[in-house]
């Protein structure tokens, strides 16, 4: 599981264009929106959402999931362990 | 009008008031490296495009000389220029689409050169006139021009900055900060100091 964070953490910043992130600047567990996380803003929750779909093949459905799916890298990971066709 | 403070920024460092704060010479990412010397504790930084972290730095070094008895939130006006747009971000999200396949949200929503004022505005909250310009080099009588107007309009300070962010990566970022005063600015002194940052 902790390969598979590493990986969704690169993914993330390639998807976000976080150019000047490195994996090991995201902690697994800190929230990735608003200011006490990363900073990301709904325009990112989009990105998250084709994130899904291209990578993992998974559609939100309903775009109000998005706010625990996308809570941190954790939940994120979680979610998409359980639900990646 | 007098100028309280200037900055620059170039892939080499940045300089506060003609005086280097953090060299970056050799670093392969140099924003960061500014970023993380400055203390300053902002993520968003990281979404950000390269003009808005570079005008985010300087500002963050700049506001600290604005006078206590400023109303920041009304009476500060924001004056920017450039020559090359949001020719970077603009040429990345074209790559977003036309290559990968995927128009980016994130790249997008910085496809105009003035959101980095928006940036600035949010930070701080400042939300007093603010304007972007594109002119062929910078001008310092477009600026003093600028500077002029916002004062005779209920400002008392301006924060202005000419800010490149170009494809072939000769970034350049000169923010001044100026204060309503008797004080004659004159187009020659402008230059220059803007010349001596260009000299580093």
């Amino acid at each position: 599981m902790s390969d598979f964070k590493e990986t969704l953490k690169a993914q993330i910043i390639e998807q976000l264009n976080l150019e000047d992130l490195q994996p090991s600047d995201i902690q697994d567990d800190a929230p990735l929106f608003g200011e006490d996380g990363l900073g990301l803003d709904s325009i990112d929750a989009l990105e998250f959402i084709v994130l899904l779909d291209s990578n993992y093949n998974i559609k939100i459905a309903d775009p109000n999931q998005g706010r625990d799916i996308f809570y941190s890298v954790n939940t994120l990971a979680d979610y998409i362990s359980k639900n990646k066709q | 009008m007098r100028i309280l403070a200037h900055s620059y920024i170039q892939p080499n460092g940045i300089w506060l008031n003609q005086t280097c704060v953090k060299s970056t010479v050799g670093e392969e990412n140099w924003l960061k490296a500014i970023y993380q010397n400055s203390g300053v504790e902002y993520p968003k930084f990281y979404k950000m495009d390269d003009l808005s972290k570079m005008s985010f730095l300087s500002s963050e070094l700049l506001r600290k000389f604005i006078p206590a008895e400023i109303d920041q939130e009304n009476e500060l006006a924001l004056i920017f220029a450039n020559h090359s747009t949001s020719q970077l971000t603009d040429t990345k999200f074209h790559d977003s689409y036309a290559v990968q396949g995927n128009p980016s949200p994130s790249l997008f929503v910085y496809t105009l050169p003035n959101i980095l004022t928006g940036e600035l505005c949010i930070r701080n909250k400042w939300y007093g006139e603010n304007c972007f310009y594109i002119s062929e080099q910078f001008d310092a009588a477009l600026f003093i021009d600028q500077i002029q107007f916002a004062f005779n309009h209920g400002n008392s300070c301006c924060l202005c900055g000419w800010v490149e962010a170009k494809t072939d990566g000769s970034h350049e970022c000169f923010l001044f900060l100026v204060l309503l005063s008797e004080e004659k600015l004159d187009i020659n002194t402008l230059n220059n100091l803007y010349k001596t940052y260009k000299n580093e």
